[in-house]
């Protein structure tokens, strides 16, 4: 029995690798709390172990009323001074770490609004704002100042990878930095409960050297190449999808959900859970509460043959 | 430590012998010195969450910040106060190496001086503890 007990240790390991490690150091913010995370964990450690012996020892002992002054004075500075001083340091260390990632100072500014469930994103830059959902695309070893807020419910913004969490708070706008150091593919999530698509509610936070950056900065900046009659973006037209989408350079200008300008080039579909193949495409416009219960978006079922195929087809083209 | 008129047997001190600290009011001294530590936590909120509310998206926390310290310096001092009394009125003392156990309005007001002063010390460290991330934060 307790053999199997072992045997399954290693599942909860499980936790301590992949994207979404936050001992991964591939953010300097996320180093600053590993930092303070080694420090409690060693630190509870070896108290645990004095208390522990301390405990054995008292009770293995003869008792000796000679020593009882001695031994009151240990439990008033042991007890409770010592308590209260490191408890108090570890509360300023802390927070000294979360002003500091909640700095508002960065070399780029990005706006993540959360909605239910998924993230509109949108980058400052010196030409106006660009507009994206889903991905979030950062240059390594630059700090990039997050400016968050919630449409209508509380979530909370973590790339555990990278650094510490932040609520987003409707109504309000919280701030939070991130800088990362290791190029890569990052999990990022919503931390805070927010109705049922809450745990499908997830982004890729992409880490690029800086000139890939710039480069994807100014694609995703440019509106997106339609011809004149695309047969798939008349479907798009035909079945209402520009009351709720944007693609920049065409009539379609909803603000309701995310913008599908440079859909294509995203890696995920529906907020980080799908791969963006053109079957997941089809069957998310077809089945889409399927596919993520709860959204707004409504499934269009009746939308079959050519004309899904080319309303695919032209949405797997906005890259 | 524990307070011994509980235990007493009757026959050892007469009911009504010692005054009744509840009936005398004495016992306020417990209450005061927490209750200075929660009005301390309730006047820090409402001098930050009005200041950020009026001022604008991260204002600068810098006024707020000494408001939070001097209303601190005052707890404290109120609360030092008190502890004064507890020493001076109720012959407390911080550290005892014996039980009070004594049913008389003595040991009962000597009990009383004993918690107020531990009361004391716990009220100012909670207090340090709600003035510090006033001290650290400098925005809404």
């Amino acid at each position: 029995m307790r053999f199997s007990i072992y045997l399954t240790l290693p599942l909860f390991l499980a936790g301590c690798s992949g994207r979404h490690n936050w001992l991964a150091s591939a953010g300097a913010e996320a180093d600053r709390v590993e930092g303070l995370f080694w420090v409690l964990l060693i630190g509870a450690a070896v108290i645990w172990c004095l208390v522990i012996g301390a405990a054995v020892y008292a009770h293995r002992r003869q008792v000796d009323p000679s020593l009882e002054t001695q031994a009151r004075r240990f439990i008033i500075w042991g007890g409770a001074v010592f308590p209260s001083v490191l408890v108090g340091t570890l509360l300023v260390w802390g927070l000294v770490i979360l002003r500091d990632i909640t700095a508002d100072e960065g070399d780029l500014t990005v706006r993540v609004d959360g909605e239910r469930w998924w993230w509109r994103v949108i980058y400052e830059t010196s030409e106006g704002d660009v507009v994206t959902a889903n991905e979030i695309r950062l240059p390594v070893d630059r700090t990039a100042l997050f400016r968050l807020t919630a449409d209508d419910v509380i979530h909370s913004f973590w790339v555990p990878a990278l650094g510490g969490k932040m609520d987003m708070i409707p109504g309000r706008e919280t701030r939070l930095t991130l800088t990362p150091v290791k190029t890569g593919n990052w999990g990022g999530l919503c931390a805070e409960y927010c109705g049922g698509a809450h745990a499908l509610m997830r982004f890729d936070a992409i880490v690029m050297e800086q000139a890939d950056f710039e480069a994807w900065l100014a694609h995703e900046a440019e509106p997106a190449q339609v011809a004149a009659g695309d047969p798939g973006y008349t479907v798009f037209a035909e079945e209402g999808c520009g009351a709720c989408h944007t693609i920049r350079g065409t009539e379609a200008a909803g603000p309701v959900g995310p913008d599908l300008t440079h859909l294509a080039a995203r890696e995920k579909l529906g907020a980080g859970i799908y791969e963006m193949t053109p079957g997941n495409m089809a069957r998310w416009i077809t089945e889409t509460h399927e596919m993520k219960p709860d959204i707004d978006m409504p499934p269009y079922p009746d939308l079959s043959g050519a004309r899904l195929d080319r309303l695919v087809a032209f949405l797997m083209s906005l890259d | 430590m524990r307070h011994g008129s509980d235990e007493q047997p009757r026959h050892v001190t007469p009911p009504g012998d010692a005054p009744r600290v509840v009936d005398q009011g004495s016992v306020w001294i417990l209450v005061a010195v927490p209750s200075i530590w929660a009005a301390h936590f309730l006047l820090s909120y409402w001098v930050a969450a009005i200041w950020c509310a009026k001022a604008a998206p991260m204002a600068s926390l810098v006024e707020p910040r000494w408001i939070i310290v001097g209303l601190g310096v005052i707890g404290a001092a109120a609360i030092a106060w008190l502890g004064r009394i507890a020493v001076r009125r109720y012959g407390g003392v911080f550290v005892i190496f014996e039980e009070i156990t004594e049913s008389s309005e003595r040991g009962r007001d000597r009990f009383i001086g004993h918690v107020t002063l531990l009361l004391c010390v716990l009220s100012v460290v909670a207090i340090i503890f709600t003035v510090i991330p006033g001290l650290v934060f400098a925005t809404c």
